[in-house]
């Protein structure tokens, strides 16, 4: 077994699972009773894909039972059939080296795995196994309510403050939301679902109609036509997809969650009426890779905070919901959303430099907002995801996840880039900018071993000097640091709250 | 796939230059992408002087604080105008760089690493900044109780090998590098020459389009002076126990680890351990279904013994449900350890193994990035591609009597180091 614990390998970035070349849009056609299905053939390649997305997620999890679509989705996944236990299908998958990845979001869950073509015939029963003919058995449901409990309460509380800062800003934003509790779901929510609850799920919301089969790679010709005819044994039909209610247009405050921590991990942003589908995302997503690109080097944050100050490991800036994919520098693929946000994402912060760190973030996207991309950067930047979308699919299952996200959002994001990049103009995306991010409205989320303090200093309308304790820093820098240490923090008493790590995600 | 096919299915074409340099030239069929990658030969292993722990990452930081041609802005520029991903790593026994940029980037990326490579070229001002943003990445792991695990267990299992800590190093050397601008330049000095690199270009090239490349940029480069040995560790001798305290909510954690053998594509025993992880630890295990699945005392079990330069570890976590059962948990895997010990492996079993370990392996081959970075730790291991199928071969020939004998050897009480994670809130 190759362990996956990765311990001693540090770095700008860790061993990856890498992507590869873009790709066309797959062939999106029906089979009858209108199943959606996504094929991606490459006859050469000894890999095959398959993915199969449900348009059901968190979001569609009834009051009080909050989690009921991820542990539905698992019991599926990762545990048994009619026909097999969970250990004789973890058997029958063994010799073949695959898995059935499950993993979802606030609208999507999605089964995927990718197998030797050896082996596809196997694999592609197995798979459709565990979807049409789930076995629904009490060891797999006690075992899997058991660790959605155990990730909400102790490894998200307690091992990871970036991630739980992520899902504390996102809570705070989406409040009263139907995204605002983690797709996991809440305490009270998983305590109160029972196994009748995960089987009523199913049949109502795993159906044909929010189903999509995609197939990628080096399979026979006949075989996704085959392979999808199975899931019209599914029912044809499903409950309707609630609607979202409209998107909250203001700041929902700070919120810091207490606990210790040797560094503060902050998130914010605020939502967006706009999505993939939309024009102004192309523009938008320009002005938000000149910001940050996620792990690269090269985005303003970057450069300013840790680059020039040495004030954390990273920072990046994101125009929609955004999951690294596994080790990868590369978004997760079909987690659309129908509702999107803006984020920017500091990793942790010394204490005695967050506050400064935020003005700092603040300080830059203000600046964005008022002045408009410098044209330098806009040119910059836009010669940069001209090649970089390039590199966003290179195997066969991102190309079919990113073939299938073109199918949910009617537009595919690299193909859309390619072809408007070279006619994109400055004053497109100032304008975007300015239509759709406004600091004031920012929610914040900071994960704080001293609360108290830290609310007070942000209420203080004091400035945060930066002290340095390396050598030398220039004098722009310096010059630049009195104006952050005094920017305007968009906070009032009211609006900044404590929240112990350890009642987060109660209800 | 039968266990006679090549486990790297890919021609490789190899050239050295003059000043030790080696480079590998592998193409894959992905049109218009090349992945490039600078693998150092050196990595917090070869941090033998006191004090001078996580050098080796942090000097990886400062591999992109530019040259006097390019400096850190106009090196990222050219970075960005190629829309390129590029990054790097540290591990024990290496440090890579990569870049995966379209092929008509390949020329200036040759020209911008070689040149960094031999020119690198910073100032006592970046260099203090970039040790804060390390200690930023030291600050970014501490929420997570298996860097602490992980720092107990190098530091107790290892006397004097410089695996005794690991490789973002002590918190405290951490916190003084700020002060090490002379040293780093001496590591700089010691570690970064060709004769200690080795460079693996994969994807839509040929040898003929890269070496001519790679002939001007890194010929005139220098070979180093010697290198510090690193010390041999001394045979464990007795079993070293440690808690580890947890402020706020955790899952209890058991963390093992017992000393193993170095790579090596000669013996037999690294390829019978790796067998030996897999029917101990893969989810359609024994131990899986009786820990995992039947009596769920545990969320997740893993082991292995990954492949390193010198002997190193071969770990066991389990993160365990309940801390009452921490001594249960243990005590379970030590018996199915003893059992395969003296029972071993049936044929089917085996050969389910081996045939897993295959279609794993080549499923990790999926994208030049991937072949390339799959690659780059074989040459870091062993200085060349061969080596790959020369493991695997080694691997086909395992048979249950060394699957037996590595778990009798290797898996005795004095030869472990056993850490566990008691977190205080409930």
């Amino acid at each position: 077994m190759l362990l996956s614990i990765a311990l001693t390998t540090v770095g700008a970035l860790a061993p990856r699972r890498p992507a590869a070349a873009p790709s066309p849009l797959g062939r999106g056609d029906s089979l009858p009773k209108g199943l959606r299905t996504v094929r991606l053939p490459s006859p050469g390649n000894p890999l095959v894909a398959i993915r199969l997305l449900f348009q059901v997620g968190a979001a569609d999890d009834p009051a009080g039972k909050d989690g009921l679509a991820a542990l539905t989705a698992a019991m599926l996944g990762s545990a048994g059939t009619q026909r097999r236990s969970w250990a004789e299908v973890l058997n029958a998958l063994y010799p073949m080296a695959a898995e059935i990845q499950t993993y979802g979001d606030k609208d999507a869950f999605v089964f995927e795995g990718t197998v030797h073509r050896d082996n596809l015939a196997a694999f592609a029963d197995l798979l459709a196994e565990q979807i049409l003919t789930p076995r629904f058995a009490d060891e797999d449901f006690t075992r899997h309510r058991q660790d959605a409990l155990d990730f909400l309460t102790k490894t998200l509380r307690g091992n990871d403050d970036e991630d739980l800062g992520k899902q504390a800003f996102a809570a705070l934003m989406f409040k009263g939301h139907p995204y605002g509790h983690p797709t996991a779901g809440t305490v009270s929510g998983l305590q109160a679902i029972t196994l009748d609850d995960v089987r009523r799920f199913y049949t109502a919301m795993f159906t044909q109609d929010r189903l999509i089969v995609g197939v990628a790679g080096g399979y026979p010709d006949d075989f996704p036509e085959t392979f999808a005819a199975r899931f019209s044994a599914l029912p044809a039909k499903g409950k309707p997809r609630k609607r979202l209610p409209p998107a909250p247009s203001k700041s929902s405050g700070v919120v810091i969650v207490d606990k210790d921590a040797r560094a503060n991990a902050v998130s914010m942003g605020h939502l967006l009426d706009i999505t993939r589908a939309d024009d102004d995302f192309y523009p938008l997503y320009l002005a938000g890779s000149y910001l940050g690109e996620h792990r690269t080097f090269n985005g303003l944050l970057m450069v300013e905070l840790r680059q020039k100050r040495g004030l954390n490991y990273g920072d990046y800036t994101y125009v929609e919901n955004f999951i690294q994919d596994g080790g990868t520098t590369f978004p997760l693929t079909n987690i659309a959303r129908r509702q999107q946000h803006f984020e920017i994402w500091l990793r942790p912060v010394a204490p005695q430099t967050a506050t400064f760190a935020i003005r700092g973030a603040l300080f830059e996207l203000d600046r964005l907002v008022r002045e408009g991309i410098p044209a330098a950067g806009f040119q910059a930047t836009r010669e940069f995801l001209l090649h970089y979308v390039d590199l966003w699919a290179q195997d066969p299952s991102r190309r079919l996840g990113y073939a299938i996200d073109a199918l949910v959002y009617g537009k595919d994001i690299a193909s859309e880039l390619k072809a408007r990049l070279p006619t994109m103009t400055k004053v497109q995306v100032d304008r975007a900018i300015r239509k759709h991010l406004d600091p004031r409205r920012l929610s914040i989320a900071i994960v704080s071993d001293n609360a108290a303090a830290l609310r007070a200093q942000l209420l203080s309308g004091k400035p945060t000097p930066m002290t340095y304790d390396t050598q030398d820093t220039p004098a722009e820098i310096l010059e630049q640091d009195k104006a952050i240490e005094r920017f305007p923090l968009p906070v009032t008493p009211s609006r900044v709250k404590i929240v112990s790590a350890g009642v987060l995600f109660e209800k | 796939m039968t266990s006679q096919k090549s486990a790297f299915p890919f021609p490789i074409t190899e050239k050295v230059l003059a000043n030790g340099l080696r480079i590998f030239v592998v193409p894959y069929d992905s049109p218009g992408l090349v992945a490039y990658y600078s693998v150092v030969r050196a990595g917090s292993r070869n941090e033998v002087e006191p004090g001078k722990s996580g050098f080796a990452h942090f000097f990886e930081h400062m591999m992109f604080r530019g040259t006097e041609r390019y400096p850190t802005e106009r090196y990222n520029a050219v970075i960005k105008a190629m829309g390129a991903d590029s990054n790097a790593f540290t591990a024990e026994d290496m440090t890579v760089y990569h870049i995966l940029a379209g092929k008509a980037a390949l020329a200036q990326v040759v020209e911008i690493e070689a040149d960094r490579f031999r020119n690198l070229k910073y100032d006592e001002p970046s260099f203090q900044k970039e040790a804060r943003a390390v200690l930023g990445e030291y600050n970014k792991g501490s929420s997570d109780p298996l860097q602490k695990m992980d720092e107990a267990l190098c530091d107790h299992a290892f006397a004097v090998h410089t695996y005794k800590h690991t490789t973002i190093g002590f918190l405290r050397d951490i916190e003084d590098m700020p002060h090490q601008f002379a040293y780093s330049r001496q590591f700089f000095d010691r570690y970064y020459r060709p004769d200690n690199v080795i460079l693996l270009v994969v994807g839509d090239v040929t040898g003929d389009e890269v070496f001519p490349l790679i002939d001007k940029a890194y010929g005139p480069w220098a070979k180093g002076p010697s290198r510090p040995p690193v010390p041999a560790e001394p045979p464990q001798t007795r079993e070293q126990r440690v808690t580890v305290p947890w402020k706020g909510a955790s899952l209890p954690m058991l963390f093992m680890g017992y000393h193993a053998p170095a790579f090596s594509t000669q013996s037999i025993d690294g390829p019978a351990l790796e067998v030996l992880a897999e029917l101990l630890f893969a989810e359609r295990s024994r131990l899986h279904k009786q820990l995992v699945l039947d009596e769920q005392k545990v969320e997740t079990l893993e082991g292995g013994g990954g492949r390193h330069v010198d002997p190193n570890l071969f770990l066991v976590l389990a993160r365990v449900k309940q801390a009452k059962d921490l001594a249960y948990v243990e005590s379970t895997i030590d018996k199915e350890i003893a059992s395969i010990a003296t029972k071993g492996v049936d044929e089917k079993t085996l050969g389910e193994v081996l045939s897993h370990a295959r279609y794993a392996f080549a499923a990790q081959l999926s994208t030049p990035d991937h072949v390339a970075l799959v690659g780059a730790e074989f040459l870091a291991l062993a200085g060349r591609l061969s080596a790959i199928d020369e493991y695997f071969a080694r691997l086909g020939q395992v048979k249950s009597a060394d699957v037996k004998r590595v778990a009798r050897t290797y898996f005795t009480p004095q030869n472990r180091t056993v850490v566990t994670l008691q977190p205080e809130a409930p």
